[in-house]
């Protein structure tokens, strides 16, 4: 199962968190430097698949920002490593049309793809329709 | 590089970061998140940090008190506490609001309040309980999006012991006309079957109806219940492999609407959740194996396109023909598969390849032995985490003829590793084979130069092998 999704950028400031485990607020912050500076000092050609403590982390960078998965041993990494690039691609399917930043949509659009650490939808025009009629309801 | 995601990769940082792009500025000014964040990227130091955090949530805690803040603004403030809680400084004021918020407010701001919630509360929170009317009345309502909000907040977390005043509810979902209503309401069930199984045993029934469901996305969320029930008692689902095979054949032959696709591969998680069903139905029974062969067969056969997605399916099939009864001609296709990832020059396929071997190696240790060259070089691999997977698979292919030279090379990187699970976890191995294997001179190794940081945990482990290798004289 997924325990955890974050984005940080370069220098390991946390952009977004989600945690689908339970962790206490106070071991967030010093969780999620750790497992930044563990990825961090991955060079380009090394495998992007870490382990880390009992689980693994599952990262990708897209330019400043890193988008790193924190998953069980039992999870297919490659598939995690794909997830992660479809959650990209929603995003820039919404956001390509709606400018504007909102920490809150982004969970939104999260929330569609994988709850309780699993992943429950992958097709990105079910992913956003919540999302959209919610635009127009607001117009 | 396509340009999809040439796009994405410019815009990325800007849409979460307000890193360095024009135009991000124009868009950020108004936001009052958007100042927040950009403040906290120009500090520098945990201590300014604190310092600014604190005056937002004191400003934050200020405005969700007073009578005058519309929803709108609640739910900005709402957003801004979700960021500080995120940076780790606690925000508990707000959780009251964020409730408030999803019980008044309407589309976006309720859809807020409850993404809020979801962040903010966990399970056992006393206040989850007052969310529970609110969701009640969403659930009823004729706007379908609040419906699905109450939905989806329920698959997230609900009080246990207010199961059974929504089930009804939520088990009435399952007719409705709408996918996306039918879906989200089985989802919630498996919610609820994950924290209490015994309220939701009698609507077995109702789960086989969702698998069977017209729509393709609510037999999908269908099968996360039926994944674990297959999980916990593999022989009482026996009679639905037929159903799982046809499914999966309908995928992989392209019968999906287009949408479903990524990148031209048909629902590819979709296709690794039925395998890894497959995989448990048909472990250790013949007659279950025989009616998988074919799908598995053609999901090997089509699995052409160069994506990693397709990768990953593969590996997911390969596994699922080594656990289930052996059929030769499939395990003479997926050896090959792992042959070709073991020899790609793509690292992460390397990896798989060489975890993929580690999986199957014990029923098919030939396959090690015809990648020995490859495996060897992995061993002096640059990065760390080929080496340890190759160690990995070494340790599982000891013999007496290999295993001074596998030991050796297990000291050699705990000599160089920094991490302690890693430490703690070869270590154990070489204890296991020194035992196995009685070697004297894994003993002297051990007595001699070890890092500094493994040393504590190494003597332990020493005092354990010098204690079992004194029982063996």
């Amino acid at each position: 199962m997924i325990k955890f999704v974050l984005m940080v950028n370069r220098q390991g400031q946390t952009r977004l968190s989600r945690y689908f485990q339970p962790v206490e607020l106070s071991r967030r912050a010093a969780l999620e430097a750790d497992v930044v500076r563990c990825c961090l000092s991955r060079k380009k050609d090394q495998c992007s698949f870490v382990e880390y403590k009992d689980f693994k982390l599952v990262y990708r960078q897209y330019a400043a920002l890193y988008i790193v998965v924190g998953v069980t041993d039992s999870e297919n990494e490659l598939s995690v490593y794909e997830l992660v690039h479809n959650f990209v691609e929603v995003l820039d399917k919404y956001f390509s049309r709606v400018i504007m930043f909102n920490l809150d949509r982004v969970h939104i659009i999260l929330d569609e793809m994988i709850q309780n650490g699993h992943v429950v939808e992958t097709n990105k025009s079910r992913v956003l329709a919540p999302l959209t009629a919610l635009d127009k309801m607001g117009d | 590089m396509s340009d999809v995601v040439e796009k994405t990769l410019t815009a990325l940082p800007g849409l979460l970061s307000l890193d360095s792009l024009p135009g991000s500025n124009k868009l950020s000014s108004s936001s009052k998140l958007g100042n927040l964040i950009r403040g906290i990227t120009e500090l520098t130091s945990k201590h300014e940090e604190e310092k600014l955090i604190q005056r937002e949530l004191t400003s934050i805690k200020e405005q969700v008190s007073s009578p005058n803040t519309s929803m709108r603004q609640m739910k900005e403030l709402m957003v801004r506490a979700i960021y500080c809680e995120m940076l780790g400084y606690e925000a508990s004021f707000s959780y009251i609001h964020a409730i408030k918020l999803a019980q008044q407010g309407t589309a976006l701001e309720k859809r807020v309040g409850y993404l809020a919630v979801s962040l903010f509360l966990n399970e056992s929170h006393e206040l989850l309980l007052l969310l529970v009317n609110t969701v009640l009345k969403d659930l009823q309502s004729t706007n379908l999006i609040e419906v699905c909000m109450a939905l989806t907040v329920v698959s997230q977390m609900f009080p246990k012991d207010m199961i059974p005043a929504i089930l009804p509810l939520v088990e009435e979902k399952l007719n409705h006309p709408k996918e996306i209503i039918r879906r989200k309401a089985v989802l919630a069930l498996y919610k609820f079957y994950l924290i209490a199984p015994n309220q939701v045993q009698h609507i077995h029934n109702k789960f086989r109806k969702a698998l069977c469901d017209k729509d393709p996305g609510v037999m999908t969320a269908s099968l996360h219940i039926y994944l674990q029930l297959i999980e916990e008692n593999p022989e009482g689902y026996k009679d639905l492999t037929t159903s799982f095979v046809t499914i999966l054949k309908q995928v992989v032959g392209g019968k999906l609407p287009m949408d479903f696709n990524y990148h031209s591969v048909p629902a590819p998680w979709l296709q690794i959740q039925l395998l890894r069903i497959l995989c448990l139905l048909g472990k250790n029974d013949q007659s279950t194996s025989e009616i998988m062969y074919e799908v598995l067969d053609e999901s090997l056969r089509r699995a052409e396109i160069n994506h990693n997605i397709t990768y990953a399916i593969l590996f997911e099939c390969v596994k699922c023909i080594y656990t289930i009864h052996p059929k030769s001609e499939l395990l003479e296709k997926a050896a090959k598969c792992i042959g070709n990832f073991v020899l790609s020059p793509k690292i992460n396929l390397k990896y798989l390849g060489l975890k993929a071997l580690t999986y199957v190696v014990q029923q098919d240790p030939k396959l090690a032995l015809q990648h020995q060259m490859t495996i060897i070089e992995c061993l002096d691999h640059p990065d760390l985490i080929i080496k340890r997977e190759t160690l990995e698979l070494l340790f599982r292919i000891t013999n007496a003829q290999n295993v001074t030279v596998i030991v050796d090379k297990m000291l050699e990187f705990l000599r160089i590793n920094k991490d302690d699970y890693t430490t703690i976890d070869l270590v154990g191995k070489v204890a296991e084979l020194a035992e196995k294997y009685p070697l004297i001179h894994v003993f002297l190794s051990f007595g001699g130069p070890l890092l500094p940081e493994n040393g504590k945990k190494i003597v332990k482990y020493t005092s354990h092998i010098t204690t079992l290798l004194y029982m063996l004289k």
